[in-house]
């Protein structure tokens, strides 16, 4: 009865969870600022038109085909990592297994196989050989996560828990299992449902099961004599072997069932029996209550979203899909963290300490701002400069196993969060190339690097503002000094290809690189930073190479661009 | 000879053809490129931000090819000369080289500098030789213009590439010569293409791009040959965007140095990917393919002149 209801509430519980997660799938997204955010009734309808669409189209095939590659043998992870594959899937199967042909046993196995009894083999032993594939998983999960903590794989409590959860869920079965193979109180209900009654007979059995089945040696002092064991060995064949392969073939809990002895000490055989079988009740159903609030949601959103990517390739074209792709693939993140153990980008994090500069650490965080549930300024600029410090090789898409579109992910949050007005510094970087290549939001870019400029030029003097003559600097000193070999030749500035491209270089420019060599050598090194040319050099080195006094101006240009963001940073910040 | 390969963060997803081409090349001279998956960026996107942060990307990688006991290979212009950059700051600054081991330390890696730094061209030029490519030609092509655009951090600054004369730069001109292909003399052989100003600067980007475009066809070039991944983004990508208004502009399209090579050692055009290159038609991969004619020697030429 209290099993009844505390299986009733937490399914309650479950279903509510997933109600709410998928709902969360349809009603938030990473929106592109220019699209207008669809209506929850617009968003499912439309998925479920692709999701029909695709059934009844050549694109089934191409769902079979998932099913089976990306979904049952879990080919993405198989590709990046054999050894995470056999712990996933030694994990996967057998808990899967466990949990149909054991927690299920009454609506699978029974009527499956008429002959179904938990004592019998091959059910005693598969059971353990189930546990003991998840236990190993989870072992060689926990192995990973420790030893790639130096390679930045980033391992959280909720993560822990997850592992954690398992093991006591498989390892209290076990102990279940194996304190009733010891207990003296279970022996004898069994020999009771036997109807065995004849004392000599019992204490036989017994002897034989001491011996053999690893029930606890309460009644005897000694070994059993062999005769004794020999006739129970009879008794057993005749009562028990039908219902009651040995022990042993459980073996797992067989080894367990050594320790039991401890607790009977403490509780009594009868009291150990009955909390481990809570332990192991209580484990489960709170698993299954927790389960839609935890990265074990993955175990559906994952199979979703590696099916959307086996069908749609990555390219989808309706709006309102391409939002609710978005969540599915959030919460489709198992935070495994193979996509940051290979960003491309992962040594920056390491200069600028930036957790979200690692994908995994975005996706958590991109669930929240999704939800609208964070609105920290501090929080939202750590998180844009995250989004900003990506070389867009697209490594993390690549290599996710659950399938997610990170890189759409990716792009559509930075440009909703430079919608937002913050400026960022990074965007005058490479950082920028692959983005203008892609010709992704265009005018929302053009914006956001307004606004980066306008600060710029609000933070530094420029020459043209000068109306008394330029002061000597008091700046002490540049790291760089071979500006201090130059003498105003112009060679420089007669070279440059940028110089070059304008009609009136000095006014798009504010100073020529000749003269940002001058100011630096009156020690006025804000003056320089000031100067658009810092930001508006080709890095083509010509000047540098062509400079008869080895001037290093374009390293010099690179010193001055660092040192006025950092300074601009400093000022966004104060 | 085995090299590390060092693809950097363009070439995997947005050049694949250098990568096959290049590779395919080489191995018909007996050197194998091995993809190392645990090499990051080379560091160079976060170079207008912070020189650090620049420097250690490369460090590692570095840290990675001693590791394997190997040297690296590069394609990427800019990869090269980070990395180059990269083992000249540490010869120089003790001090960062013990702070970045440390970092490096967490991942069991090691800077000492062991690893050499290679650009592709330099292995074909100094390990394969000029002479050697010429005799395993099948074909080499007669008529046929193409500008090279060398790219500007290969050879410069020259102190840290280490790679040719970086104002009269033979390397190049010598392996393009392989072939039989004509190398124009043009305005922009050894500028920029503008790439590194791209969102950052997005007029004067494009108005480098531009020029360096006409001023190819005007010195007679069908085609244009990019040295450098970034270049080859510029006229094989932005070329496109940019043209978007002005579809009456003739369109340049870019054919890469291992794919000329590679046809002319007699590997598929498919195994050199020519058509991944989004600027060229087919019938520009016909046109290319009907000028491929027996290699001729030059030895023969010489007497001819001689003769004559």
């Amino acid at each position: 009865m209290t099993l009844n209801i505390l299986f009733g509430f937490s399914a309650v519980v479950c279903l509510i969870g997933l109600i709410i997660r998928l709902s969360i799938w349809f009603s938030q997204g990473m929106s592109p600022p220019a699209a207008p955010a669809a209506p929850v009734g617009t968003r499912m309808t439309e998925a479920l038109k692709a999701v029909v669409g695709s059934f009844f189209s050549a694109k089934i095939f191409l769902i079979i085909k998932s099913v089976f590659v990306d979904l049952l043998f879990q080919k993405r992870i198989f590709d990046k990592s054999v050894l995470r594959w056999i712990a996933h899937t030694l994990i996967f199967s057998g808990f899967i297994l466990l949990l149909l042909m054991h927690a299920l046993h009454s609506v699978v196995t029974e009527p499956l196989f008429k002959d179904y009894q938990s004592t019998l083999n091959p059910y005693l032993f598969l059971r353990n050989l189930f546990g003991l594939m998840v236990i190993l998983g989870v072992v060689i999960a926990i192995f990973r996560r420790i030893t790639l903590k130096p390679q930045r794989l980033k391992t959280y409590a909720s993560d822990w828990t997850a592992l954690i959860f398992l093991l006591v869920i498989i390892l209290s079965g076990m102990l279940l299992e194996g304190s009733k193979m010891a207990s003296q109180s279970t022996f004898q209900r069994m020999v009771e449902d036997v109807s065995l009654s004849d004392e000599e007979e019992v204490k036989a059995l017994e002897a034989f099961w001491v011996q053999e089945n690893g029930l606890a040696p309460t009644n005897f002092q000694t070994a059993p004599p062999a005769e004794i064991v020999a006739k129970g060995k009879e008794i057993n064949g005749d009562y028990c072997m039908d219902c009651h392969a040995s022990n042993k073939a459980a073996f797992a809990s067989f080894t367990l069932a050594k320790i039991s002895p401890i607790f009977f000490a403490v509780f009594g055989d009868a009291l150990t029996v009955k909390l481990l079988w809570y332990l192991h009740i209580l484990a489960c159903l709170a698993f299954l209550a927790w389960l839609p609030f935890s990265k074990m949601f993955h175990i559906l959103a994952a199979p979703v979203s590696l099916l959307i990517k086996g069908v749609t390739g990555d390219q989808i074209r309706e709006p309102a899909n391409i939002l609710t792709r978005q969540m599915i693939g959030l919460s489709a993140c198992t935070h495994c963290g193979s996509c940051s153990l290979e960003c491309s980008s992962n040594m920056f994090f390491e200069t600028f300490q930036n957790d979200f500069i690692l994908p995994s650490e975005k996706v958590q965080y991109l669930k929240k701002i999704a939800a609208g549930k964070e609105t920290d300024p501090a929080v939202l600029k750590q998180m844009q400069q995250g989004l900003y410090v990506c070389t867009s090789c697209d490594r993390c898409t690549t290599v996710c196993p659950s399938g997610i579109n990170l890189k759409e992910l990716f792009v559509s949050s930075r440009y909703t969060l430079l919608k937002e007005g913050m400026p960022e510094t990074t965007m005058l970087s490479h950082f920028s190339f692959p983005l203008a290549l892609a010709q992704n939001f265009v005018d929302d870019h053009l914006q956001a690097l307004k606004k980066v400029t306008d600060i710029f030029i609000k933070s530094f003097q420029h020459l043209a503002d000068t109306s008394s003559p330029i002061t000597l600097g008091t700046s002490k000193g540049f790291g760089n000094t071979t500006f201090r070999g130059c003498f105003s030749c112009q060679r420089c500035t007669n070279i440059c290809p940028v110089v070059r491209s304008y009609d009136d270089p000095v006014e798009a420019l504010g100073m020529l690189p000749h003269q940002i060599m001058f100011s630096l050598g009156i020690g006025n090194t804000e003056l320089a930073m000031g100067s658009q040319m810092i930001w508006s050099c080709s890095t083509c080195y010509l000047c540098q190479e062509h400079c008869p006094n080895q001037v290093e101006l374009t390293d010099i240009f690179y010193s001055l661009k660092n040192s006025a963001l950092k300074k601009v940073e400093t000022g966004v910040h104060s | 000879m085995k090299y590390a390969f060092f693809q950097g963060c363009n070439i995997p997803i947005r050049i694949q053809q250098y990568a096959t081409s290049t590779t395919a090349v080489l191995a018909k001279f007996g050197i194998e490129l091995e993809v190392v998956p645990t090499f990051n960026c080379c560091g160079y996107p976060a170079r207008n931000v912070d020189e650090k942060a620049y420097i250690l990307p490369s460090v590692r990688n570095l840290a990675i090819a001693e590791k394997r006991g190997q040297d690296i290979l590069v394609i990427c212009n800019c990869c090269f000369a980070s990395l180059q950059k990269a083992k000249n700051v540490m010869s120089k600054n003790a001090q960062l080289m013990e702070e970045l081991n440390s970092i490096l330390a967490k991942e069991d890696l090691h800077y000492s500098g062991k690893a050499e730094v290679k650009h592709y061209l330099t292995v074909l030029y100094q390990e394969v030789g000029t002479e050697k490519i010429k005799a395993q030609r099948v074909n080499a092509f007669t008529d046929l213009n193409i500008a090279v655009i060398q790219g500007c951090h290969v050879l410069r600054p020259r102190e840290i590439t280490h790679f040719d004369d970086s104002f009269v730069p033979r390397i190049t001109e010598e392996l393009i010569g392989t072939t039989g292909v004509k190398s124009l003399d043009w305005q922009g052989k050894l500028e920029c293409c503008g790439a590194a100003l791209a969102g950052i600067n997005n007029d004067l980007s494009h108005r480098l791009l531009r020029e360096k475009i006409t001023g190819a066809q005007a010195a007679g070039a069908e085609y244009i040959t990019p040295i450098c991944s970034y270049c080859h983004l510029q006229f094989d990508t932005t070329q496109q965007n940019i043209r978007n208004g002005a579809a009456g502009e003739k369109l340049l399209p870019v054919l890469l140095f291992p794919q000329l090579l590679g046809l002319c050692l007699g590997i598929d055009e498919k195994a050199l990917g020519i058509a991944s290159n989004s600027t060229i038609a087919t019938e520009d991969i016909n046109r290319i393919k009907s000028l491929l004619g027996p290699p001729t020697e030059e030895k023969k030429k010489k007497k001819a002149k001689v003769a004559a």
